[in-house]
């Protein structure tokens, strides 16, 4: 299982609208900031391929300015 | 004879025509010059609820992003030590500068907005009320441990803080324990670097502080019979 | 210790998230993420959160209610809500705790020889119904009425339109938002042609003026305030705050303006006035998108019984207006209005400036007016004239003062003249009704009856034999309660009240009805920015207390209409919304879906394509835009907003000789209106355990009043003895004073009016004449 955190900073002013759409979205738990554009995302995914498609789908997302990976569990390396 | 009829009349349409005009001049001159205004309230007005809004607009000191000093940090033990009872107020423990002043600008160099005071060598506690000049008439010199003669006051204890002690509900907004009076301006003793360190906020920036926390024992004044009652007419509201 | 978590995945995704915010920490000192309100609980309190809009105002916070062993027992903002992103206010944090107290009512009570008898609740249901049943029959169907609440929920309110309207087919069916929020609703109808505010709450984060209009938002919409404040001390926003009294907000706010009551009327007139002669309008849009109109004046204030008023609207143009605005020049309107000229202009330099976003708030001061309709009207001249409108941060925008005002009262339509889809007197809207509801077009009446002072007026006169009140509490909240409590305790009228806690409105009852309070029922709340929140049932109702919406359903069943209403008993909430949804189907109005309302905190609607519409008229947010322009006011045929002409008009009621105060009322942070859920919370009930008056301290000095002493204040039709309060929670001016109206034992609305606008019909609390005296 991949498991990735991110932070994820909002055009400014969207914070909202990605907050909304990361939330539709199913292996995405979301914590957004009190009193900045930043959110925390943590994906929870069962392998690298869906990661990668996951990954994708963040990235298309338009409110989005920029993703930053802060810290990965690649499990499946392991065992 | 006509000539002087005529130079008879025309004075007195000169002196009717100044009496009109004269007239005329002063009816306008009774219309209102002066348009009542609504007074804007001044002086010491509702300090129950302005107070609590004072420091947080100040560009001496920054409420969100205040440092905390470890090290220097005050406990609620050190508060309560200066006070011979909880709500008294505090006695000075540092030598003062000018013994003949009543306090005013002198104190308020260094307690009107704290900061850290090399001298003594710790962070100034900032006062809730620095518009109250005459200092001394309240907060006195300690100069002596000694006392007199051997007394017996008991000291009252103070009100306990801490997670859950004040709080109405789990989690909830604690509930203030102490009373208001002179104490209106929340952020000048629970933000900053001289803040007790048991009673640090964590959201000093939010201002509006009276929105979610009440006072615990507020034993309303009104309730009281009117000619048993002590606290005076107020005068602070000075025109 | 920790707690425990399920597994190793649950570690490591905890591990994730928390060095991921540490990071955030290291580049943004001082973000916070609302956890330190998880601090306070301890670590091994088994909690179960449940989110949930709040019981109380306007503004809607989302808040998590803590259960344990089916109690609930915390309560913590909702981090996840963008109303108030995890913060609360005093009430909001201690709501939960009302339902602990000793008198709530659990059990059905019916009135027998001057006494209240327990009965089992399917006999109440079944006297009820056969009173209701036996009334229409003897004295026709107008003689059954019901006043419902702007505190209802969604389908409680849709059921009582639907029963009323469409199953027994009066529309005596009104509710108490008529007394706060109809001058509101009147004068969006008249300028736009659409209800509800145009903005959202985002943009207090874009404004940067914010003008309050008569309203006190640090103790009545704390939360949005404390948003305000925030931006104050980060962009540097301002706060103006233009009011008859000097409040907690006055403090607060950068600069306070002080005027003479009822001038607000030519106060907005001089600053149209201004804006017009500095060159200030936006001429472009006033050219594309206004219309000019005004209407009847000299209109009355509704004092006598069965009064009538129709305004005939007449069509002018920008120069008549102009020449109209003449006699409203600062110099002249500040002779009267006691505001200086400078603060006039000052005022409208800030409208005027083409630079500066400026939202302007108003509540109670405008809508609680003779003439509140017009005031409405006015305030959107000037950010029609200046174009400020339906942008982020630039726009009016009226609060609602309770929860569900907007949700239940206004979209649902529990007013006599309204539909859930427009209104009684339209053809087109009584058939669509029809077709959802399945009744007989013809059983719709078309025409309006009584609204809601005019109905308990008719309850006086006998012709209401029939009356229920549900969660609200006339006695307490109607103007000139005088004359209206002892209509209902006439022997000709039947009075059935369904509450929470007995209250004076339940003490004139003939059977009373135990409700389910808030977390003991599942519903939907509508706030002020037109957001729709809703909550599943927490915890259980005590004894024999039932959901509102089910009673209702139950008696009208008992009645002989339960093939209109087939809900089960489980899910009828949910069924309820999904019907009631159909009525605003379309891009103008559409409701978001029931899973997206559970999923989230709540949706704006228009909800389209999965979207919520934030500014509503501005092509470039909102989808229901068609004319291919900027803007489209599509509530108006021609798409254009109206810009009204509306003059000044004195009260009905000013200070003279004998009377020489006006008496303003009102509220206080801490209690709720006629205070029966806040004064049995502890806490709420110890920081202000009863009413006041307070007085201005020079005119307390004349009088040789002293805090505390206790005072009568008499108006023409009654009288109230109170404490005084001098220079404690607020200021009035000299020659005024104001009294919060949340003590049953110090009743207020004694002494208070019932003069109303002619538009909306809704009552002035503000303003009448009294005189005070030791008592």
């Amino acid at each position: 299982m991949v498991i990735k955190s991110y932070l994820a900073h909002a055009v400014k002013g969207k914070k909202q609208e990605l907050l909304e759409a990361l939330n539709k979205l199913n292996q995405c738990q979301v914590t957004s900031a009190e009193n900045e554009d930043i959110i925390v995302l943590v994906t929870d995914t069962s392998d690298d391929n869906e990661d990668e498609i996951l990954k994708e789908k963040i990235e298309s997302i338009l409110s989005l300015k920029m993703l930053s990976l802060v810290s990965g569990f690649n499990t499946s390396t392991l065992k | 004879m006509k000539k002087r009829l005529g130079i008879i009349s025309f004075f007195v349409i000169i002196f009717i025509a100044f009496i009109i005009v004269w007239n005329y001049s002063y009816e306008q001159g009774l219309e209102d010059a002066y348009i009542p205004m609504i007074e804007k309230p001044k002086g010491s007005f509702i300090p129950s609820e302005s107070v609590v809004f004072k420091r947080f607009n100040s560009d001496k000191v920054d409420y969100a992003n205040m440092p905390i000093d470890e090290n220097y940090q005050r406990m609620l033990v050190n508060y309560y030590t200066n006070r011979a009872y909880p709500g008294a107020p505090p006695s000075i423990p540092h030598p003062i500068k000018n013994e003949r002043s009543v306090g005013g600008n002198t104190c308020n160099k260094c307690h009107e907005n704290g900061g850290f005071v090399e001298k003594f060598d710790t962070y100034a506690p900032v006062t809730p009320h620095a518009e109250k000049s005459n200092c001394r008439q309240c907060h006195v010199t300690k100069n002596t441990r000694e006392t007199f003669k051997a007394f017996a006051f008991d000291k009252k204890q103070a009100p306990k803080v801490g997670k859950g002690t004040n709080n109405a509900l789990l989690g909830s907004p604690p509930m203030i324990p102490h009373q208001l009076q002179l104490r209106e301006n929340c952020i000048a003793c629970h933000a900053g670097p001289s803040a007790p360190k048991e009673i640090r906020v964590s959201h000093p920036q939010r201002t509006n502080c009276r929105q979610c926390h009440l006072p615990k024992n507020n034993r309303s004044t009104q309730q009281i019979d009117a000619s048993k009652f002590i606290r005076k007419f107020d005068d602070l509201n000075e025109r | 210790m920790y707690k425990s978590i399920s597994g190793r995945r649950d570690f490591i995704r905890k591990m994730a998230m928390l060095s991921a915010m540490t990071a955030a920490a290291t580049m943004f000192p001082g973000i916070l993420f609302a956890k330190e309100q998880e601090d306070g609980i301890p670590k091994d309190a088994n909690l179960d959160w449940k989110k949930g809009p709040c019981r109380f105002c306007g503004v809607g916070c989302g808040i998590l209610v803590g259960t344990e062993n089916g109690k609930a027992v915390a309560v913590k903002g909702d981090p996840n809500s963008s109303v108030n992103r995890g913060l609360l206010c005093v009430k909001g944090y201690h709501q939960i705790m009302c339902i602990q107290s000793k008198d709530r009512l659990q059990h059905a009570l019916v009135k027998k020889n001057g006494r209240y008898v327990k009965t089992p609740m399917h006999e109440a249901l079944d006297i009820v119904a056969n009173k209701m049943k036996g009334t229409i029959k003897e004295h026709g169907k107008d003689a059954v009425a019901m006043f419902t609440s702007g505190q209802s929920t969604i389908p409680e309110g849709y059921i009582a339109s639907k029963l009323m309207k469409g199953a027994i087919g009066t529309n005596n069916l009104d509710c108490n938002a008529r007394l706060c929020m109809a001058s509101a609703v009147t004068g969006f109808l008249t300028t736009f042609g659409a209800d509800e505010p145009m903005g959202c709450y985002e943009d207090i984060d874009h404004a940067d003026y914010f003008i309050t209009w008569g309203n006190n938002m640090a103790e009545m919409h704390p939360v949005l305030f404390s948003r305000m404040l925030e931006q104050k001390s980060r962009r540097g926003a301002k706060i103006i705050d233009f009011a008859t009294r000097t409040t907690r907000s006055s403090t607060a706010s950068d600069k306070s303006i002080l005027f003479e009551p009822q001038t607000d009327l030519a106060v907005a007139n001089a600053i149209c006035y201004e804006i017009i002669k500095n060159g200030w309008v936006n001429k472009s849009f006033v050219k594309k998108h206004c219309n000019f109109s005004k209407g009847l004046t000299n209109m009355g204030y509704g004092l006598e019984d069965n009064y009538k008023f129709k305004d005939i609207p007449e069509k002018i143009n920008f120069d008549e207006y102009k020449e109209f605005l003449k006699d409203y020049s600062p110099e002249k309107v500040s002779k009267y209005s006691k505001v200086s000229v400078k603060d006039i202009k000052y005022l409208a330099a800030i409208y005027g400036n083409p630079n500066t976003k400026v939202v302007s708030y108003w509540c109670m001061g405008m809508n609680q007016h003779t003439r509140g309709t017009w005031m409405n009207n006015l305030v959107y001249n000037i950010h029609l004239l200046t174009g400020k409108i339906s942008q982020p941060g630039n726009g009016p925008f009226s609060l609602t003062g309770q929860p569900s005002a907007c949700g239940t009262a206004r979209e649902v339509g529990t007013f006599t003249h309204k539909l859930p889809h427009g209104v009684v007197m339209n053809k087109k809207d009584r058939e669509m009704a029809a077709k959802i509801w399945k009744v007989p077009y013809d059983r719709i009446p078309a025409k309006p009856t009584y609204h809601a002072t005019e109905m308990f007026r008719a309850v006086d006169r006998g012709e209401i034999k029939f009356i229920w009140t549900q969660a609200t509490n006339p006695m307490v909240s109607l103007p000139k309660t005088g004359r209206y409590r002892p209509a209902m305790q006439k022997e000709s009228c039947f009075v059935v009240v369904s509450d929470v806690f007995p209250t004076p409105t339940s003490d004139v009852a003939d059977v009373i009805l135990p409700a389910a309070w808030h977390i003991e029922k599942s519903g939907m709340y509508g706030n002020s920015e037109r957001r729709t929140q809703h909550w599943d049932k927490m915890v259980e109702a005590p004894g024999e207390a039932t959901e509102d919406a089910w009673m209702f359903i139950e008696v009208a069943r008992r009645m002989g209409y339960g093939d209109l209403f087939p809900y089960c008993k489980e899910n009828h909430v949910e069924e309820i919304y999904n019907e009631y949804r159909k009525f605003h189907a379309g891009k103008k109005h559409n409701m978001a879906p029931l899973e997206v309302l559970k999923k989230q905190s709540g949706a704006i609607w228009p909800y389209v394509n999965g979207k919520s519409t934030q500014w509503r008229f501005n092509a470039k947010y909102d989808p229901a835009c068609t004319n291919g322009e900027s803007f489209h006011f599509y509530g108006k045929k021609d798409g254009k907003a109206v810009i009204w002409q509306r003059p000044f008009e004195e009260a009905p009621e000013k200070p003279d000789q004998e009377y020489p105060f006006w008496l303003n009322t009102g509220r206080v942070i801490e209690h709720w209106h006629t205070g029966s859920m806040t004064r049995r919370i502890p806490v709420l009930h110890q920081a202000v355990p009863n009413a006041y008056v307070e007085f201005h301290p020079d005119d307390a000095k004349k009088l040789g009043v002293r805090n505390g002493e206790k005072i009568k204040v008499t108006s023409r039709r009654g009288s109230c003895t109170l404490p005084a309060s001098i220079n404690e929670r607020g200021l009035p001016t000299k020659g005024q004073v104001f009294v919060p109206f949340f003590d049953e034992n110090m009743l207020i609305n004694d002494v208070t009016l019932d003069a109303f606008c002619p538009i909306s019909k809704e009552p002035d609390y503000k303003k009448c004449a009294v005189k005070v005296e030791k008592a």
